[in-house]
C-alpha cells in the first residue's frame, strides 16, 4: 500500500489541473490546431488570424474565470494574435493590446520564443516590467494550495505580482497553513519563502465507483468525486477496474494519533471498513492507500396482496403492478407504497444485502381529515387542530391524509367524492353552547355512515379514544383445532368436552384433559387459546398425558358485534369493503356477512339485505350458510311485514343447517332462534 | 319533605343568579340541572330535589327537565326505596319528553320497576311493552341492550325459553363486552340446558369464564359447569366422604331435619331441637332467619334468608315479621319461592299445592298429594308422590310436564321418597326407601344419573334431609346421629 504514497501529490495536481476540462466546447481545440497549421504549414496568415479570432470570441468573455487548459489556450491565442497583428500593417497597433490583454490574463505567462520574434518579446517584457514586480517564491513542501489576496491559484508557481501590498497564503493538508504579507515596488524583484510545519498525517484513497461516502471513525468526511488521473492507471489495474471507474484521490487529513477506522459506504454497495493502525498517524506522513472497489449490495423484494389493481411505488418510483416476485433492489430502506383503486398501503421496508423480503400489502382504509366545520371558536381550538394534524402518526390501520392547503371542509369533501382517493372522512364539529367546550369528531364513510364521538378539546388526550377505536380491527377468524374445552375443577388442563372427527381420528380422547400444547404445559382454556393463537405453522401438537398428537389448525369464522363501544363502525365497514375486493369463496361470504352486520349497526337493513343476497358460504358448521340465512330473515323482518313471507323462507332455510351457530364456532345454534322467529311470524 | 331554609335559599340564589346574568332559558335550565347534580352528588338530596323542581317550573320544555325527572325517579327508587313514587316521574318523561334520549332510560327504568312488581304473567305485559318501546323507538340508545336483557328475563319468567334465548342473544350480539353480556350469557347457558342442549350450555358458560374471568357470573358458571359435567357426563360412582364438614363428629348438630342450599351455595340446616335454621360457614354454624317451631319445610330466598314452614307456626319469613298462618297447612313437606315471589307449599295431607303470594293471599294448584317438593330452574317444581311412586315435573303454571317412576332404571323398587331436593341446574336428588334404600340423582329430563344404596355407601342412620351442593356433592342430614354426611 505504501508504494502508492508517492503518487499522492501527482494525483492531487492532476485533479486540480483537470478540473475544468469539460467546461468548454471541445471543438475549440480543433480550431486552435487548425489555426496553428494554417500559419505554420500553409502560411495563411489571414486564415490563421480568423481562426484565432474565433477562439478569442469564444474564450475572451470568460477571461479570468477560465482555468487550466482553456486559460492556457486563451493566453497562447493572444500570443499568436500579437505575432500576426504585428506582421500586418493594418493591425500592427493591435499587437500591443494583445500583449496587454495577455499580461492582464496571466502575468506569469512565458511567450513562445520560437515563434515570437525578439522585438515582440522585448515589448512584452518591457510591458511586464513596467507594470509588475518579479517575485521568486520558494514553497516547502510543494503541492499545496497558494492563495494571493484570498484568491486560490491553480498553480503554486508565482513569478510576477502587481506592486503594492499582498497577502499570500499557503496551505496543504497535513500541514499548518502559512500566511505572509508582502509590499512590492516596481523594479524591485523580491524573493519569498513559505515553509509549512507538518501537524498531521494524511491518507488518500481512490474508490470505484466515485460517489462513495468516506467516514473516519463514524464521522462523514465527504464523498469521493472525479476521475483518477492517468498516472493512477496502475492502481486501477491492480484493483481490477478501468481508470474511468476510479475516483480522483480522496484525501483524509488531520489524522489524529492512534488507531482509526475508515468506512466507505454508498447506497447499493456493500460497506467496506479499513483499519488504520497508529503508524498511519505518527510519524507524520502522506499515505496513499490502494484503490477500493465496492461490491454491489442487492436484495430481493416480493410484494403480495389480496387486493386487486395495486401499483407498486418504492420511495416514489413506480415499479408496476403488484403482485411482484423477487424484485432485485439495492439493499437499503424504501418507502413502499401500493396504490389500489380503493385503499392504499404504505410501509417502510428494509431490504438487507443478499436477503429476500416479503411484504403482504393489505390495502389500508384511507381517511381524509376535512377540517373544522363552521367558524365557531371553541376552547382549545388551536391545540385540537394541532393534535389532529399529527393524528396519522397514531393510526396503525388507517392511512391518514390532510386536506390540501386552503381547502375548506366542503371543498375537500367534494374533491374526495369525485376522486375517490379516500374511504373515510374525519370532521370536527363544534357543539352548540356558550362558550363551546365540546366538539364532535365525526368519522364518516363516503356513503354517509357516521360515527360521532363527543370530546372536550382541553382534556388530557381528546383523541385517545378515537385512535384506539380506529386501531382496532375486529377479528373475523380464530384458530381452531376442532375441540370444545372446559375448565373443570380438579383437572390439570382444559377438559375435552367434544372433538370433531379429525381430532378423534388423530387420537384425541373426550372427557380427558389436554396437558400440553407444543410441548408446553397448559392449565386452562384461556391458556390453551393463547397458545393456539401464538402457535406457528399449520399444525399443533397436543398431549393428553401421553404421546403428543398432531392436529391441523384451521380458521373458524366469527361475527362482529353490532354495537361494541370499542369499534368505529364506519372504519369497520370501509375495512370490510376493502377486504372484500379480491376475496373469494367462504372468505368473501364471511366478509359479506360482516358487512351486513356493520350495516345493521346503522340500521341500514335494506343495504344489509342487498349485501347478504350475494353472499354464500359452503360451510355448514359454526358461522356459515345457516347464519347467513338467519340474518337475511332478520333483515327482511326489519324491513316490514311486507317481507314476512320471504323472511319465513329465510328462517326455514336456516333450519336446514342445524350445526350453524351465531357469533363463532362455540356460539349458540341458529336453529332455535330461527324456530322462534318463525313462531313470532305466525299470525 | 321539609327543606331546611338555608337549602331553599341557596337554590333560590342559584336561580336568581341565573336570571340576573340574563342567561337564555337553555342556560338557566342547564345551570339549574348542574346545580342539582352537584347537590345530589354531595348527598344534599333536599337541595337537589328543590333545584330540579325549580328547573321543571322555570323551563318545563327544556331537555334538562327529562334528565332531572330521571334523577328524581332514581332518587325515589334508590334512596327512598319508593318505586311507586318513581313511576309518575318516569311517566312524565314519557309524555312530556318522549323526543329526548332520556325517555329511553325512563322507559327502561319504568319497565324494570313494573317487572319487579309483577306477580303473574299478565302483570308483565306493561313492563314488556316498555322494553319493546325502548328497542323500537330508541335503537341508537345504550338502553336497548339492557332492554333486550330484561325482555329475556320476562320471557324466561313466562316459560318462553326460545323467546328468552332470542333476547339474550340480541343483548350479547349488540356488545359482547358490555357488563350485561356475562349476565345474558349465563341466562343463555341455563336456557340451552332447559331446552336440551347441554353441550351448548356448557360452552356458553365456559365462554363467561374465558371472557369475563373476574365477573360474579364466571363464579356462577364455574359451579354450574362442574356439577353438570360431574352428574351428567362423568357420573362417578357415589361414595361417602363421611361426616361433613371434616372433623365434625356425631352429635354436633341438634336433630337436623331440613337442608337447603342458598344462592351462593351455602348450606342451611334446620335443627329441630333448636327450632331454627343455621347457615354453615366453613365448619361453623351461624343462626340464620327467624326461629320457628317444628318446621317441616325450608326454602332460602335470593337474598339468602331462610323461610320456614310449620303447621303450627305458619310461614316464618324475615326476622321480626309476623309468621303467616295458613289454615290449609296441616302437614307441609316442601316449599320454594317462584319467580313471581309466590311461595309454593306442598302438604302431605292435601292434594294440592298452595301458592302464597307476597301479600299473604293464597290459591291452590291441583296436584297429587306430595311426599316432598323442590324447585326447578324452569320456574316449576318436582313433586314426589308416594301414592303414584313417581316424580312429577311441573311447569311454572303447575302443569305436569313429565312423570318419572321412582324405580325407573333402578335395580330395585323404590316405594317412598323420604326427602327431595333440586339444584339451580335442574338436578333432582332424593333419599329413597323401599326395596332400594339409598340416594338417587335424576337429571332435569328425569333420566337416572347416579344412585347408591346406603349399604353400598356404608352408611347407617336416619337420613331425613338432602341437599345438592355447588361442588357436585350430595349432603345428607342424619337426625339420629346428629351429623351431616357428604357423598361425592
Amino acid at each position: 500500500m505504501r508504494l502508492f504514497r508517492v503518487l499522492a501529490p501527482l494525483a492531487l495536481l492532476a485533479t486540480l489541473s483537470g478540473m475544468d476540462l469539460r467546461a468548454q466546447d471541445p471543438a475549440l481545440k480543433e480550431t486552435f490546431q487548425q489555426a496553428k497549421a494554417l500559419w505554420g504549414i500553409q502560411g495563411d496568415n489571414p486564415g490563421a488570424s480568423a481562426k484565432f479570432e474565433q477562439i478569442l470570441g469564444a474564450l475572451e468573455p470568460k477571461g479570468k474565470t477560465l482555468e487550466g487548459e482553456w486559460l492556457q489556450m486563451l493566453c497562447e491565442t493572444y500570443n499568436w494574435l500579437a505575432i500576426l497583428d504585428d506582421r500586418s500593417a493594418t493591425k500592427k497597433p493591435r499587437a500591443q493590446k494583445d500583449l496587454e490583454a495577455l499580461l492582464e490574463l496571466n502575468p506569469d505567462f512565458d511567450m513562445d520564443r520560437i515563434i515570437t520574434n525578439a522585438r515582440l518579446q522585448g515589448v512584452f517584457e518591457a510591458l511586464r516590467s513596467s507594470r509588475l514586480v518579479r517575485v521568486k517564491l520558494a514553497l516547502d513542501p510543494e503541492g499545496g494550495i497558494l492563495a494571493v489576496d484570498g484568491r486560490p491559484r491553480q498553480s503554486a508557481a508565482l513569478k510576477f505580482l502587481p506592486p503594492g501590498n499582498h497577502k499570500l497564503t499557503y496551505a496543504k493538508t497535513g500541514y499548518q497553513s502559512a500566511e505572509q504579507q508582502v509590499d512590492l515596488s516596481l523594479k524591485e524583484p523580491k524573493s519569498l519563502e513559505m515553509k509549512l510545519t507538518r501537524v498531521s498525517s494524511t491518507v488518500s484513497l481512490c474508490t470505484s465507483p466515485a460517489g462513495i461516502e468516506v467516514l473516519l471513525d463514524g464521522k462523514s468526511l465527504g464523498t469521493s468525486v472525479g476521475i483518477a488521473a492517468p498516472e493512477l492507471r496502475p492502481m486501477a489495474e491492480k484493483a481490477g477496474v478501468r481508470l474511468e471507474e476510479l475516483s480522483a484521490p480522496f484525501v483524509v487529513g488531520d489524522l489524529p494519533a492512534g488507531r482509526h477506522t475508515l468506512e466507505l459506504r454508498a447506497p447499493c454497495f456493500r460497506t467496506r471498513r479499513i483499519e488504520l493502525d497508529p503508524s498511519y498517524a505518527t510519524p507524520f506522513a502522506d499515505h496513499t492507500l490502494e484503490a477500493y472497489k465496492l461490491d454491489a449490495s442487492r436484495g430481493l423484494l416480493t410484494v403480495s396482496t389480496a387486493g386487486p389493481g395495486g401499483e407498486l411505488l418504492l420511495s416514489g418510483k413506480p415499479y408496476g403492478p403488484v403482485p411482484v416476485k423477487d424484485l432485485q433492489l439495492c439493499s437499503g430502506s424504501y418507502d413502499l407504497q401500493v396504490r389500489f383503486p380503493a385503499g392504499g398501503f404504505t410501509e417502510r421496508v428494509e431490504v438487507p444485502d443478499g436477503k429476500s423480503v416479503q411484504v403482504n400489502a393489505r390495502p389500508k382504509v384511507r381517511m381524509l381529515y376535512l377540517g373544522c366545520e363552521g367558524s365557531d371558536d371553541f376552547a382549545g381550538r388551536e391545540r385540537m387542530l394541532r393534535l389532529l394534524a399529527s393524528f396519522g402518526e397514531r393510526l396503525k390501520t388507517v392511512a391518514f391524509m390532510l386536506p390540501a392547503k386552503g381547502e375548506t371542509p366542503q371543498e375537500a369533501l367534494t374533491r374526495i367524492r369525485t376522486t375517490k382517493e379516500a374511504e373515510l372522512t374525519l370532521t370536527v364539529r363544534p357543539r352548540s353552547g356558550k362558550p363551546i367546550h365540546e366538539i364532535e369528531l365525526v368519522v364518516s364513510t363516503l356513503q354517509g355512515e357516521e360515527d360521532r364521538s363527543v370530546v372536550k378539546p382541553l382534556e388530557q388526550d381528546p383523541l385517545a379514544a378515537l385512535a384506539a377505536r380506529l386501531n382496532r380491527l375486529p377479528r373475523l377468524w380464530e384458530p381452531w383445532v376442532g375441540l370444545n374445552l372446559l375448565d373443570l375443577p380438579g383437572e390439570i388442563g382444559p377438559w375435552v368436552l367434544r372433538a370433531d372427527e379429525t381430532a378423534l381420528r388423530a387420537g384425541i380422547k373426550t372427557s380427558r384433559a389436554i396437558t400440553q400444547v407444543n410441548g408446553k404445559p397448559v392449565t386452562s382454556v384461556m391458556a390453551f387459546r393463547k397458545a393456539l393463537a401464538e402457535a406457528p405453522g399449520e399444525r399443533i401438537a397436543l398431549a393428553q398425558g401421553e404421546a403428543p398428537i398432531q392436529l391441523p389448525v384451521t380458521q373458524q369464522a366469527l361475527e362482529l358485534p353490532l354495537n361494541a363501544s370499542d369499534l368505529c363502525y364506519p372504519f369497520v365497514l370501509a375495512e370490510l369493503r376493502l377486504r372484500y375486493l379480491g376475496a373469494k369463496g367462504d372468505e368473501a361470504g364471511l366478509l359479506r356477512l360482516n358487512q351486513a352486520l356493520a350495516l345493521m349497526h346503522f340500521r341500514l337493513f335494506g343495504p344489509a339485505m342487498e349485501v347478504l343476497r350475494d353472499a354464500r358460504m359452503t360451510g355448514t358448521k359454526g358461522v356459515s350458510q345457516g347464519t347467513l340465512d338467519y340474518y337475511t330473515g332478520v333483515c327482511l323482518l326489519r324491513l316490514g311485514n311486507v317481507y314476512a313471507d320471504i323472511a319465513s323462507q329465510s328462517f326455514n332455510q336456516a333450519l336446514k343447517y342445524p350445526q350453524a351457530t351465531l357469533f363463532g364456532p362455540e356460539g349458540p345454534f341458529v336453529a332455535p332462534l330461527a324456530r322462534q322467529a318463525l313462531e313470532d311470524l305466525k299470525p | 319533605m321539609h327543606l331546611p331554609l338555608s337549602r331553599i335559599r341557596s337554590a333560590s340564589l342559584a336561580l336568581a343568579v341565573c336570571l340576573a346574568l340574563g342567561a337564555q332559558d337553555g342556560d338557566i335550565a342547564e345551570r339549574l340541572f348542574q346545580s342539582g347534580e352537584r347537590a345530589y352528588g354531595a348527598k344534599s338530596y333536599p337541595e337537589a330535589l328543590e333545584t330540579w323542581g325549580q328547573l321543571l317550573q322555570q323551563a318545563p320544555k327544556s331537555p334538562f327537565c327529562a334528565q332531572a325527572l330521571l334523577r328524581m325517579a332514581r332518587y325515589q327508587l334508590e334512596v327512598e326505596r319508593k318505586s311507586e313514587a318513581a313511576l309518575p316521574l318516569l311517566e312524565r318523561i314519557k309524555t312530556e319528553h318522549i323526543k329526548t334520549s332520556w325517555a329511553a332510560e325512563a322507559m327502561l327504568l319504568r319497565g324494570q320497576i313494573l317487572a319487579s312488581q309483577a306477580r303473574k304473567a299478565q302483570d308483565l305485559r306493561e313492563a314488556v311493552g316498555e322494553f319493546n318501546r325502548v328497542v323500537d323507538l330508541f335503537p341508537d340508545q345504550p338502553a336497548v341492550l339492557p332492554a333486550h336483557y330484561h325482555l329475556g328475563l320476562a320471557a324466561r319468567l313466562q316459560g318462553q325459553w326460545a323467546r328468552a334465548l332470542k333476547h339474550f342473544t340480541e343483548a350479547l350480539r349488540l356488545d359482547p363486552t358490555s357488563p350485561i353480556a356475562p349476565m345474558a350469557q349465563l341466562q343463555m347457558g341455563d336456557l340451552l340446558d332447559v331446552m336440551g342442549d347441554l353441550q351448548g350450555c356448557l360452552l356458553l358458560l365456559q365462554g363467561i369464564r374465558t371472557q369475563f374471568p373476574q365477573s360474579p357470573e364466571a363464579q356462577e358458571a364455574e359451579w354450574r359447569i362442574a356439577v353438570r359435567v360431574k352428574h351428567r357426563i362423568q357420573k362417578p360412582t357415589l361414595k361417602s366422604e363421611g361426616p361433613w364438614p371434616q372433623g365434625r363428629a356425631k352429635g354436633w348438630l341438634k336433630t337436623p331435619t331440613l337442608l337447603a342450599t342458598g344462592p351462593k351455595g351455602e348450606l342451611f340446616i334446620y335443627q329441630d331441637d333448636l327450632d331454627r335454621a343455621f347457615v354453615l360457614q366453613g365448619s361453623e354454624l351461624a343462626p340464620a332467619g327467624a326461629a320457628s317451631k317444628s318446621a317441616k319445610a325450608m326454602t332460602v330466598t335470593a337474598a339468602g334468608v331462610p323461610w320456614l314452614v310449620s303447621a303450627k307456626v305458619g310461614i316464618t319469613r324475615e326476622e321480626g315479621a309476623t309468621p303467616l298462618l295458613l289454615a290449609s297447612l296441616t302437614a307441609p313437606n316442601g316449599a320454594f319461592l317462584d319467580g313471581w315471589q309466590n311461595l309454593w307449599v306442598s302438604d302431605a295431607k292435601v292434594a294440592c299445592i298452595t301458592l302464597v303470594a307476597a301479600d299473604g293471599t293464597s290459591r291452590s294448584l291441583p296436584s297429587p298429594t306430595a311426599t316432598a317438593m323442590a324447585a326447578l330452574p324452569t320456574g316449576g317444581a318436582v313433586l314426589a308422590s308416594d301414592a303414584n311412586r313417581s316424580l312429577l315435573f311441573l311447569d311454572a303454571a303447575g302443569q305436569p310436564r313429565l312423570t318419572v317412576p321412582y324405580s325407573k332404571d333402578l335395580p330395585a323398587s323404590v316405594k317412598y321418597v323420604l326427602a327431595l331436593c333440586a339444584d339451580a341446574t335442574g338436578h333432582v336428588a332424593a333419599i329413597v326407601d323401599g326395596d332400594y334404600e339409598g340416594v338417587v340423582l335424576w337429571g332435569p329430563d328425569g333420566s337416572l344419573l347416579r344412585h347408591a344404596t346406603f349399604k353400598a355407601l356404608g352408611l347407617n342412620g336416619k337420613f331425613r334431609a338432602i341437599a345438592l351442593d355447588h361442588q357436585g356433592g350430595i349432603v345428607l342430614a342424619d337426625r339420629s346421629n346428629d351429623l351431616l354426611i357428604r357423598l361425592n
